[in-house]
Order: structure tokens, then C-alpha cells, then sequence
């Protein structure tokens, strides 16, 4: 499948997802936007988190630039969200930049990168809780639509979003499959795997990094503009609470680490089990219960196939002699966080 | 004449040791220096400082008459010096041939090109039939051959190798001298760092001496084996110098 005519999976899978309005009732047709959007999102995160190996614990940050940006910009000027698209990914580019300058200019990366991030997101709740334009803590409101418009996101059945989110998800695996097949994706995985070797092999370390997590908080804030168009609500818990930043996570972590298709699968999966448990006897009982689910399966994931849905499919393909095009997904947690100071050169017997 | 290498009062202090202290010494084109001297005497510090991955405290490096310290590593590795690392730094998760790729995108930007010069460099280091093994599955030769096969595909004028030879049996080290003497025979420089004094003795047309971060003694390997600042240096370590 990957080889020379990889590039064409996508299409296939898109197409045949295509058909799905035609059998799909409109509540199944609601979980399928919905997972679409949390793919699309952890996609998305898995260019830093999955390739780069840094764990963003905050990209609820780039998706809330995106989607205040995009329902401010409706609100005040009835600014089309596609161009949204555009703005907000180059402003949440720029916020990526910042955060990762300060990250990566003191080597920070593991827990503490994370933590950085997690420190950005909450402050953010704090910022917007008290901004007036945005609505402080009761957040932004769009109207509902009345008639389909395109231009503006609105729809007024489910198979609207269910087509844009699929385009936009078509173009993003085809992206990221392009990217990692690339000088930049071999680099960015090199720099996961042994940064210090990556350097003395001339690969730029600081700037692949700075590339990564621009790309990934552009793209998420893209998503968080389409979040906004499709729940035509936002507020500061329900894009920059941890709730958000650890989903994404988890989708990208239990379908397979840097490889195309593992945040698709893992979102695929894992999303309608949630909305399952939720509206189960025991989920209406206990609010948090779908949370409860996660955990243990992400426990399970972690025991049983630490590379994941996906990456142990890579796995099990290498073994009986195929090559892949593009390197394949490291464990959850590499045993190199432990070794990493052990091994430092010249400290060494 | 300007040297292809030259060191000039390298200096670097870890707290209050002074792990190289007022280094100097020069390299020309073509040439094998050995950098010898006890445990912990600052050849690999030495090494961090000339590839870029540490700054000195004090002094310069300079590579074609360039002065490189001050570099990241991996502008200097663009310049066309490399290093290997003592402690094998393998990509554990990318194979063998993906290993190697990272040190040809130094050279080539398209994957495909990248791919062949990989290709060639691992048929060089004898592990073509490992092409697709990840690295965290080869052994601890392989992963010797590799970490100089990762340093050769970024086609380097001058090589740094430190302790290639380290952790192998004989027969395994005689495979890895052929490959450095080729690659000498073919116009590469190198400098190497190594504790196997068959190794240093046998390839290294000079060799420099390095005790508690100073120079004590340069010359051929026969001017160093009389040379009893270096015999003093040695005692205890006795079975080096033979
Ligand atoms: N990053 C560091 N921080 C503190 N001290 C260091 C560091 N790196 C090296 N040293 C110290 O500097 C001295 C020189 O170390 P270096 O690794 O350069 O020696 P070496 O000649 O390569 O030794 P070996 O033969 O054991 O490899 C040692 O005393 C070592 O403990
Ligand atoms: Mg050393």
C-alpha cells in the first residue's frame, strides 16, 4: 500500500467514506463529523507529537486562536471561516513559534515541554475568561443556520459538514504523507530518535523543530475553525480545558505514533465508543465515564502494542520483509527518555 | 600554507576542571592523526569542541582556514567535518539504510538521491544485507559500522572517530582498520581516537598525546613510544604501550 501507489490510499479511503451519508441515519452521521474532526485534529498533533516526538499537552491553544478568530470574525463582518482558515493558521503559526522558541532555544523537551504547553493553554483560559470581545467566560455564540452556505461553513444537515470536514481531511493526510516522505520527515524523526546525533549529521535540529510545531498549530487552529462552524459555540473550558489537548492526544497515541493513519484510527475507534459509553445507562449515571474507558484502553494499547493500531501493523509488515517509504513509529515512551543522560557521550565508560 | 586543520590554545573548563587545557596542534589534507592519552584525559571533549556539539571555553578551531568554533555541529558537518560517536548514537527506530539517510540529506535534498548514496555507503561498511533491520536491532558491531557509515554518507573531507575499535575482537577490528586505511588511500583526512594502540600505531602517519586535558608529546608512533613523558603517562596502564 505505500509504495509507489500509496499516494493513492486517501483517495480510496475518502472515496469509499464518501458513501457514508447514503447508509448513515443522522445521528451516526453526527459521530462520523465528529470523528472526522478529532482525526483531523490529531493528525495534526502527530507532526510534532508523533514524528517530532514532543507531546504537545496544549494544542486546545491553537484550536481556540482558530475558532474565537473564526467566530469573532463572523460575528463582526461575516468574515467567510474559509479565509479564517487562512489567518488564524498563520496567527496560531506564529504563537507556535513563540511557544517553541522558548522551548526549544533551552533544549526543553519530554514532561518539561509539555508542561510548557499545558502552561500556555491555561493561562489562555484566564486571558479569554476576562476578554469582553470574546465573550469572557459565557464564550461566542453564531446563529444557527437557516439555508446551506457554503462560503460560510453552514449547513443545515449533517452531510454539509460531513463533506468539508472530509475534504479537508483528504488534503491533510495527503499532506502528511507528502511531508514524511520528505527530507524534513526523515530529519524531524532523526531529531526524535537521537537529536544529538542528528546535528552532527547536519541536520538543523532547532529549526526542524521550529517547523514542526509551526505546521501542527497552523493546521489544529484550521480545525479549530471548522470545531466553531460545526457546534456554532465556543468557550475558554471547551477549547483550552485539558479535556481537549489529552483527546487529541489519545487518538494519535492508541492508532500508531508518526504514521499517517494511526490518528485516524485511533479516532475512528475510540470516538464512538465514548459517544457509546456517554449515552449508555452507566454514562448518563456517571458523567466522567467515557473518561474512565479511555484510560483503560489506553492502558491496554500500552501494554499489548505500545506502537500502537497502526504501528504494529508497520511492525508486523517489516517482519515479513516489506519496506515502508517512510520511517516507522517509535513506542509510546522510547526506553532512550531513560538512557538519555546515562548515555551522554564522554561521561560513558 | 594554511593547515586543513588547526587547533589553537582549545581550552574547556567543566566547573573547576579543566578537562583541555591550551590545546594545540594542526592536521593536513590526507593526513591519519591519532589523539591518544589515559581515561578521561579530554580526547573526546576535544572531539564535542571540533564537531561543534560544545563550545570551547577558550581558542579556535579552524577547518580550510575558516575558523569553526562557534558553530552549531551541523553547520560544520556541512563544511565538510564529521564525527563518530564513542558511545554508538544510533536512530533506534529507522533502519539501517534510514540511519544512513539522515547523513546523505546533508548532501542531497531528494529522498531517492539520498536513498542511493545510503545504499552505497552501506555496501561500503559491508551491511547492505541489513538495509531494513532497524537499528535497535543490530548488533554491537553493526551498530560501529553504522555510526561510521552515517558519517561517511555526509561525505566529509576530515573524519573524526572516536574509539571505532572499542568493545570489538581482534578479527572484528582488523575488518574496521581496512575500512579507515581505504578510506585514507582514497584523500580522506582523519583523526582518530582510539585506546587499541595496535590500531593508532599501525594507521596514524603522527600522533598527538593528551594527559589531564595537555599536550605532553607529538611525533610518529616511534617518537611517542620512547618518549618517557608518555611512558609516565601510561604507568599503570601498562599493556598500551607495548
Ligand atoms: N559534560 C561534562 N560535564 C562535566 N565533566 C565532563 C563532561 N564531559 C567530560 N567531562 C570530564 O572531562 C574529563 C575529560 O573527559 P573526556 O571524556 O574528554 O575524556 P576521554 O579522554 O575521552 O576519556 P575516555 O578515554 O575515557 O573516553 C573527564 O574528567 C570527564 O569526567
Ligand atoms: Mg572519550
Amino acid at each position: 500500500m505505500k509504495g509507489r501507489w500509496g499516494w493513492v490510499t486517501p483517495f480510496v479511503v475518502c472515496g469509499l467514506a464518501a458513501l457514508l451519508p447514503l447508509f448513515l441515519s443522522k445521528y451516526y452521521l453526527h459521530m462520523a463529523v465528529i470523528v472526522l474532526m478529532w482525526a483531523f485534529l490529531a493528525v495534526a498533533w502527530n507532526i510534532l507529537g508523533g514524528y517530532g516526538g514532543l507531546h504537545s499537552l496544549g494544542n486546545g491553544l491553537f484550536m481556540g486562536v482558530g475558532g474565537y478568530g473564526a467566530a469573532y470574525l463572523v460575528l463582526h463582518g461575516g468574515v467567510s471561516p474559509w479565509l479564517s482558515m487562512v489567518i488564524f493558521g498563520v496567527v496560531a503559526g506564529v504563537m507556535g513559534a513563540f511557544v517553541g522558541y522558548l522551548c526549544f532555544r533551552y533544549g526543553l523537551k519530554g514532561a518539561y515541554f509539555a508542561l510548557v504547553t499545558i502552561a500556555f493553554t491555561e493561562a489562555a483560559v484566564y486571558v479569554v475568561s476576562n476578554w469582553g470581545a470574546l465573550g469572557a467566560s459565557n464564550g461566542l455564540s453564531l446563529p444557527i443556520a437557516k439555508e446551506n452556505n457554503l462560503a460560510m461553513l453552514q449547513f443545515t444537515s449533517e452531510k454539509g459538514y460531513f463533506y468539508a470536514i472530509l475534504a479537508l481531511l483528504l488534503v491533510l493526510v495527503l499532506f502528511t504523507r507528502w511531508l514524511a516522505g520528505r527530507r524534513f520527515g526523515y530529519r524531524l524523526i532523526s531529531v526524535r530518535e537521537n537529536e544529538e546525533a542528528a546535528e552532527a549529521l547536519g541536520v538543523g535540529t532547532f529549526a526542524t523543530k521550529m517547523w514542526a510545531i509551526v505546521l501542527s498549530a497552523a493546521i489544529t487552529a484550521v480545525g479549530g475553525v471548522f470545531y466553531v462552524t460545526l457546534f456554532n459555540y465556543i468557550d475558554p473550558r471547551s477549547v483550552f480545558g485539558e479535556a481537549i489537548s489529552v483527546q487529541i492526544l489519545l487518538y494519535a497515541i492508541v492508532g500508531g505514533l508518526s504514521t499517517v493513519w494511526g490518528p485516524v484510527v485511533g479516532a475512528a475507534i475510540l470516538v464512538p465508543i465514548a459517544e457509546i459509553v456517554r449515552s449508555s445507562a452507566l454514562g448518563q449515571k456517571f458523567q466522567g465515564a467515557y473518561l474512565l474507558t479511555y484510560g483503560v484502553i489506553l492502558v491496554v494499547t500500552m501494554l499489548f502494542m505500545p506502537k500502537g493500531i497502526v504501528g504494529l501493523a508497520h511492525d508486523i509488515r517489516r517482519r515479513f520483509g516489506g519496506r515502508s517509504a517512510a520511517p516507522g513509529p517509535p513506542a509510546v515512551f522510547p526506553e532512550k527518555l531513560e538512557t538519555e543522560s546515562a548515555g551522554k557521550d564522554g561521561l560513558a565508560p | 600554507m594554511t593547515h586543513l586543520l588547526e587547533v589553537e590554545n582549545l581550552t574547556r573548563q567543566f566547573g573547576g576542571l579543566t578537562a583541555v587545557n591550551k590545546l594545540s596542534f594542526y592536521m593536513d589534507q590526507g593526513e591519519v592523526v591519532g589523539l591518544i592519552g589515559p581515561n578521561g584525559a579530554g580526547k573526546t571533549t576535544c572531539f564535542n569542541m571540533i564537531s561543534g556539539s560544545m563550545r570551547p571555553s577558550m581558542g579556535t578551531v579552524r577547518f580550510r582556514g575558516e575558523v569553526i568554533s562557534g558553530l552549531k555541529a551541523h553547520q560544520v558537518t556541512k563544511r565538510g567535518l564529521t564525527r563518530t560517536f564513542q558511545v554508538v548514537q544510533p536512530f533506534p527506530e529507522m533502519s539501517a539504510l534510514e540511519n544512513v539517510m539522515i547523513g546523505a540529506f546533508a548532501r542531497h535534498r531528494s529522498r531517492q538521491a539520498a536513498e542511493d548514496k545510503a545504499g552505497e555507503v552501506l555496501e561500503r561498511i559491508a551491511m547492505k544485507h541489513k538495509a531494513t533491520v532497524l537499528a535497535r536491532d543490530l548488533t554491537l558491531l553493526e551498530l560501529k559500522r553504522l555510526e561510521i557509515g552515517k558519517a561517511l554518507a555526509t561525505e566529509p573531507e576530515l573524519l573524526l572517530l572516536d574509539e571505532v575499535a572499542a568493545g570489538l575482537t581482534p578479527v572484528e577490528i582488523d575488518d574496521i582498520l581496512a575500512l579507515v586505511r581505504k578510506l585514507n588511500s582514497e584523500g580522506m583526512s582523519l583523526l582518530v581516537v582510539e585506546h587499541v594502540m595496535k590500531v593508532i600505531m599501525n594507521l596514524s602517519h603522527r600522533i598527538v598525546v593528551l594527559n589531564f586535558g595537555s599536550k605532553i608529546s607529538e611525533g610518529t608512533a616511534k617518537e611517542i613510544a620512547k618518549d618517557p613523558a608518555v611512558l609516565d603517562a601510561y604507568l599503570g596502564e601498562e599493556g598500551y604501550v607495548a
